[in-house]
């Protein structure tokens, strides 16, 4: 290949990730969910005509990869010589590639130029509801996945162009607000059309060859560049074990991996972990390879454009009808708890190895809340799906963040109170730090957040799963452990139940009060190195106490003044 | 005699219109801190007599260094009860999703600065909880005792019923003087908590900065005999009196990147182009903005320091809607670790600045790829070129690791800048539904001029125009600024849910605080023109698209109208429209124009078909899609109007270079811009997808 084409292929090759940008901002830009709009929770990406991943946008972090996986399954279930231009195919499976949970509403496209398949183009969305045994659909006291909602195990929606009816009847027909399913229907759609638009026309600009070429640099150079990122790091063999809260039924679930890092391999290895239980927590492989691929990125090269050449080194080892790789019916509604149980797990195997791109623990969870019921004003019915933020980990030289979603989510944003206060039925009595003073070390975990909702109408239904709830976010390097999710509720009458982690369909009365606390992340280092006047800076700034700052850190602070009066240290 | 004057990081500008229309252009530099003696320098040198300045505006990028420098005050913030860190927890989102040590961005305004009184706004604007002043006077005790200099007030709803902010506003004046008090609603009547919180919080922090340059440069130019009118340039693309700017600060955060783009409207307007993509390349930023049927797009959706990594400040105040890349003619090229070139977003700066400056830089940029591949002349630097040295950042940095020799590293250079910026272009038009082809290309900037043909090849656009004083082009666009103020108020209701009554009261009410703000700065209600928008959404959705609406008063056929209006603007930018669905007003935008005299333009005196005169000299030069051509070389100042001039050729003056690329001709109209048309029809993309 001469010179000049590897500068034209790379002028393609942007041009195919400015496409990728395009599609998934064009999509949040005209969703009805919330859960897309504001915390775009879905994902958009193209692949070859092969289903390899050749760029993604993610909203959420944890959906990474999985668009690639969908397409997968969709060639195989159909073939590409039984595909026509116009074809859509919705799929949200959680058992085959790229699934999730029966929420996250998958669509796949495929991009003709010339009368041959020259790429896919796919995106994943979590649809406010798909039908099931709870508004909101993703539940936390499910026991099979037929109480879940609607699952397509790869459907074609959409036929030469014309959306197939009989399959939207369907549709509209077993979902809760078959409006906002549309119009998230509708939004994918307009999505993947752009995208096919885009991808035809730079076809007729530079040729499908140098297309088809600039696709394949593009994965190689992804590959070339993750080789030689492993080829400097640290080798072993790194092990962590810990058990995530429970299965619902009180019985604790096991997670234990071993992450082999070799010049040529990252092998992450979940077998020893626990079978799939019967409650939501479960989570299929797909998903479980997503957890991986984020902590694997993160040690890669954060800033590294994400395509399957990129993970050509990377493998994933579970056991069948284990919680990380379950089948059917395990219900998996809370998928997202075990799969970030098992990034976690990754993260504190490999968090000694690798200081400067991990650090102490952090909230973890979703902290998803599920609130359904009637506006106080114009009587009609509401729901909320929203994650709550939470402290993050102190790492090597920072202090933990305060107040941000947990890693599976990303460029996810927190639902305005004055929006929140509009929409539903609720009035936000407080959105704070958790300033409990966790998280001791010489580097501070991040204050975790509280958040209070005060129902203004009858029989509203509350479900919540707040994973990271009996075991702490740990700490790292000598720095103490923060501390755990919970929920409590604040009835009118002044009786408080709580706190818990999980709750399905409590009923909030007018002048009942839910209130969400996440946890302070993990320090980092011991708290005794801490530079004083740091710790007197936060006791001013409220984010520790006087009493803490003495007995956690050693440093007497004035009450009046906040300067350091004295030190009570050991000998370091 | 109308003066502007536009501040810049490297450059101060000066452009001045008499009452003949005559031109005048001064370059001085900037001079930080005191940036107000590079302006009074700029007149001295422009040797206009202060006495017989009409119009003084004012441009200058104080604010935003300010804010990127944090130097602003020290702040306080009163918040409701319960909500003093939503200003720290801001919208919990990582952008750098795979950075798991990122840091989001740090409170301009730390916590133990950030207190809580009791009172509560319902999200229609009833009041729950009565405002308690006890707590405001504790508050103010306790942030005096800090030494702040300045204080926000953010309260939950407050949009909705601004009541007690501006009592608690008044009641921290009355209390304490000297402080700057900034409440949210007297910048933005938007929801969204964090981002009035943050608005508030950052024109506080600007607040006493602003109000000291201002007066600064306000007695400098009174003492240089500068009587006139001075008005400041804010982000929304208009004026804005000095005293009525030393209130809302922060509305002036863009003012200077935005004029040009305003600029180049009017420029249209005089020569009856609406459709305009305008292209402002500088040092170290590309930045693009549509104009659509000759109107400028504003947002409100604006965040400062934010990239594809961070979170940034969001200041939600109307700004000039502009996509801003890191590609200008400083930016520096490199090989990323795929093996890639890649050129930007680190830039050279002025200091060192390109190789070509001979500065002490030693990476090879834009600028010094352009002048290896003959666009750019060495005798048009200002001091002597070591092309040798040039040529070997070239080859050190790109050539070498990929391979090439110097020639083909700059072309290669040339190439990447011109996809980024082609990117940026179609962010800004094919993305959001505009065909490129429906729009002339208005470049400017030092580096503008030079990629515009080629670009205009790329997107289809048949015309390009390079205006006259294409280097000063944001102070040329100044100079024909009106003053704008624009008053947007979110109002959320299904648009047939109200009676057209209840509509026309609230224009009513923003059209009342509209005029007696004019009025209180001298501005008569006669001389207003005002524009009325709505944003608006199907009911359900989140996001909302801005459409003009007819004037008030509206009607159920008005209605109607708009509704059409509507489903017309989401088809536009979205394809599809979902009719039968109801639709929802957000936010009612009234934009009120304050008509300001200005002079006729002066046309050329020299006219005359023949380009010859202007002949420089032949050179080799590349010409992106065409390759190596010889191209005739003019001097811009010494083309006659009328003049015509086939491409390929290259025109020259200070601090800029047009490249006329084959296949386009050129021709100087009347005023001296340069209309560059692409002979024959222009090419067809496919959009053939289903």
């Amino acid at each position: 290949m001469s010179f000049t084409d590897t500068v034209t292929l790379d002028i393609v090759k942007d041009s195919l990730l400015a496409i990728g940008d395009e599609i998934f901002y064009g999509f949040a830009q005209t969703a009805m969910s919330p859960i897309i709009y504001e915390t775009l929770d879905y994902a958009c990406g193209i692949a070859d005509a092969d289903g390899e991943l050749l760029t993604q946008g993610n909203g959420a972090c944890g959906f990474i990869g999985l668009i690639a996986p969908m397409i997968g399954e969709i060639i195989g279930k159909f073939g590409k010589g039984n595909m026509r231009p116009g074809d859509v195919f919705i799929i949200n499976d959680p058992y085959r590639g790229g699934g999730t949970h029966l929420s996250d509403i998958g669509m796949v496209m495929p991009v003709f130029y010339e009368d041959e398949i020259v790429a896919f183009v796919g995106n994943k969305a979590h649809w406010g509801d798909v039908g099931g045994m709870s508004p909101g659909s993703f539940t936390t006291d499910s026991a099979e996945v037929f109480q879940e909602g609607l699952r397509f195990s790869g459907v074609r929606l959409m036929d030469a162009g014309e959306i197939n009816t009989d399959v939207t009847d369907i549709i509209f027909a077993n979902v809760r607000f078959p409006e906002a399913a549309n119009g998230d229907m509708w939004g994918q759609i307009s999505s993947l059309r752009t995208g096919y638009n885009r991808i035809s026309e730079l076809c007729g600009k530079y040729g499908k060859g140098l297309l088809l070429q600039s696709m394949a640099r593009l994965m190689d150079q992804g590959e070339a560049a993750a080789r030689a990122r492993l080829k400097e790091m640290p080798k072993g063999v790194y092990e962590a074990e810990q058990f995530m809260d429970d299965d619902g039924r009180g019985n604790l679930v096991n997670i234990k991996v071993k992450v082999t890092i070799s010049d040529d391999e990252f092998v992450a290895d979940f077998t020893g972990s626990s079978p799939q239980v019967m409650s939501p927590v479960n989570t299929g492989y797909s998903s479980l390879c997503a957890g991986v691929k984020v902590a694997y990125m993160s040690i890669v090269n954060p800033g590294l454009a994400v395509n399957d050449g990129v993970f050509r080194v990377m493998k994933v080892i579970a056991e069948e009808h284990s919680v990380l790789m379950c089948d059917a019916p395990a219900p998996t509604s809370c998928y997202y708890e075990s799969m970030l149980y098992a990034l976690d797990t990754v993260w504190k195997a490999l968090a000694p190895a690798f200081p400067e791109y991990l650090g102490a623990g952090h909230m973890l969870s979703v902290c998803a809340v599920i609130l359904s019921g009637a506006h106080h004003k114009s009587g009609l019915p509401f729901l909320i799906v929203e994650p709550t933020g939470g402290g993050w980990g102190a790492s090597r030289g920072k202090d933990g963040e305060t107040g941000q979603f947990c890693v599976g989510d990303g460029e996810t944003y927190n639902v305005p109170i004055e929006m929140a206060e509009t929409r539903y039925g609720i009035r936000v009595e407080e959105y704070s730090l958790n300033t409990d003073g966790k998280g001791a070390g010489e580097f501070r975990g991040g204050s975790g957040a509280v958040r209070s909702y005060r129902a203004l109408t009858d029989g509203q239904m509350f479900s919540a799963s707040f994973g990271r709830n009996k075991f702490p976010a740990w700490g790292a390097d000598g720095g103490h452990d923060g501390s755990y999710n919970y929920f409590e509720f604040h009835r009118a009458d002044g009786t408080v139940e709580g706190p818990m982690g999980v709750t399905a369909r409590t009923i909030l009365n007018n002048g009942d009060l839910a209130r969400m606390i996440t946890c302070t992340g993990g320090g980092y280092g011991p708290p005794e190195k801490r530079d004083p006047e740091r710790v007197a800076a936060d006791v001013k700034d409220g984010y520790i106490s006087l009493e803490q700052a003495e007995k956690d850190y050693g440093v007497i602070v004035d009450p009046g003044t906040f300067a350091v009066r004295g030190l009570k240290r050991g000998e370091a | 005699m109308r003066i502007a004057t536009d501040i810049g990081g490297t450059f101060t500008d000066l452009v001045a219109l008499d009452g003949q229309g005559n031109i005048c252009i001064v370059k001085g530099d900037t001079t930080p801190p005191d940036y107000e003696r590079g302006v009074i320098a700029a007149l001295e040198a422009s040797g206009i007599k202060p006495t017989e300045v009409s119009d003084f505006i004012h441009g200058a990028t104080t604010i935003i260094n300010a804010l990127t420098e944090r130097k602003g005050a020290k702040t306080g913030l009163i918040t409701t009860k319960g909500f003093r860190d939503v200003l720290e927890i801001a919208r919990c989102n990582r952008p750098d999703l795979f950075n798991l040590v990122f840091a989001k961005p740090r409170p301009f305004i730390p916590r133990h600065l950030r207190f809580e009184v009791e009172e509560r706004v319902a999200h229609d604007g009833a009041v729950i909880t009565p405002l308690n002043k006890g707590d405001i006077a504790k508050a103010v005790e306790a942030l005096k005792k800090e030494g702040v200099e300045a204080v926000a007030v953010c309260y939950i709803n407050s949009y909705a019923n601004g009541a007690h902010e501006r009592e608690t506003a008044e009641y921290i004046r009355e209390l304490w003087g000297d402080v700057f008090v900034a409440a949210s609603v007297e910048v933005t009547r938007e929801w969204r908590e964090y981002e009035r919180t943050s608005t508030a919080a950052l024109n506080a922090y600007v607040g006493p900065v602003a109000s000291r340059y201002i007066d600064k440069l306000e007695k400098k130019l009174e003492e240089a005999g500068v009587k006139a009118g001075k008005y400041f340039m804010q982000s929304n693309g208009g004026a804005t009196s000095f005293s009525w700017a030393k209130t809302a600060p922060i509305s002036m955060v863009e003012s200077g990147p935005v004029a040009g783009v305003f600029g180049a409207a009017v420029l249209g307007q005089i020569i009856g182009e609406k459709q305009i993509i305008a292209l402002d390349v500088g040092g170290t930023t590309a930045k693009c903005s549509l104009i659509d049927g000759g109107e400028v797009k504003i947002t409100t959706n604006y965040r400062i320091e934010r990239d594809e990594r961070n979170a940034g400040y969001p200041i939600m105040v109307p700004v000039v809607d502009i996509v801003e890349i890191g590609n200008g003619g400083g930016s520096i090229a490199w090989i990323d670790d795929a093996g890639s070139l890649r050129v930007g977003p680190k830039s050279a700066g002025a200091m060192p600045g390109p190789v070509a400056y001979g500065r002490g830089g030693t990476e090879p940029t834009t600028t010094d790829a352009c002048l290896v591949a003959g666009r750019l002349s060495a005798k048009n630097f200002d001091s002597a070129v070591d092309i040798g040295a040039v040529k070997e950042a070239l080859m050190s940095r790109v050539g070498g690791p990929l391979g090439v020799d110097a020639e083909q590293a700059a072309t290669s250079v040339i190439r990447v800048a011109e996809s980024n910026m082609y990117n940026a272009l179609k962010l800004i038009s094919v993305r959001r539904g505009y065909d490129p082809r429906d729009f002339a290309l208005v470049a400017f900037g030092g580096g503008g001029p030079m990629h515009a043909t080629a670009l205009a090849d790329e997107l289809g656009i048949g015309k390009v125009i390079i205006p006259v004083a294409a280097a000063v082009f944001s102070a040329w666009g100044m100079l024909m600024t009106d003053l704008r103020h624009d008053y947007i108020q979110t109002k959320i209701r299904m648009l047939d849910e109200a009676a057209p009554d209840e509509w026309n009261a609230m224009w009513g009410a923003l059209l009342e605080e509209a005029k007696s703000g004019f009025a209180a700065h001298g501005v008569q209600d006669s001389a207003l023109a005002y524009s009325y928008y709505a944003d608006m959404r199907y009911a359900g959705q989140e996001h909302t698209v801005k459409v003009q609406t007819p004037a008030p008063s509206w009607d159920d056929a008005a209605k109607a109208e708009i509704v059409e209006r509507f489903h017309a603007a989401h088809e536009h930018y979205y394809t599809y429209r979902l009719e039968g669905v109801a639709v929802e007003v957000v936010n009612l935008h009234l934009a009120v124009h304050g008509h300001m005299q200005k002079p006729e333009l002066n046309r050329l005196e020299k006219r005359g078909k023949d380009a010859g005169i202007a002949l420089k000299e032949r050179r080799r030069a590349f010409f992106t899609g065409s390759g190596w051509l010889e191209a005739d070389v003019y001097e811009r100042a010494a083309l006659p109007a009328g003049a015509r001039i086939a491409g390929p050729a290259i025109v020259e003056e200070k601090a800029a270079s047009t490249l006329v690329g084959a296949g386009w001709a050129l021709t100087v109209d009347d005023y001296g811009n340069l209309i560059i048309e692409r002979a024959g029809a222009p090419a067809n993309e496919g959009r053939d997808g289903k």
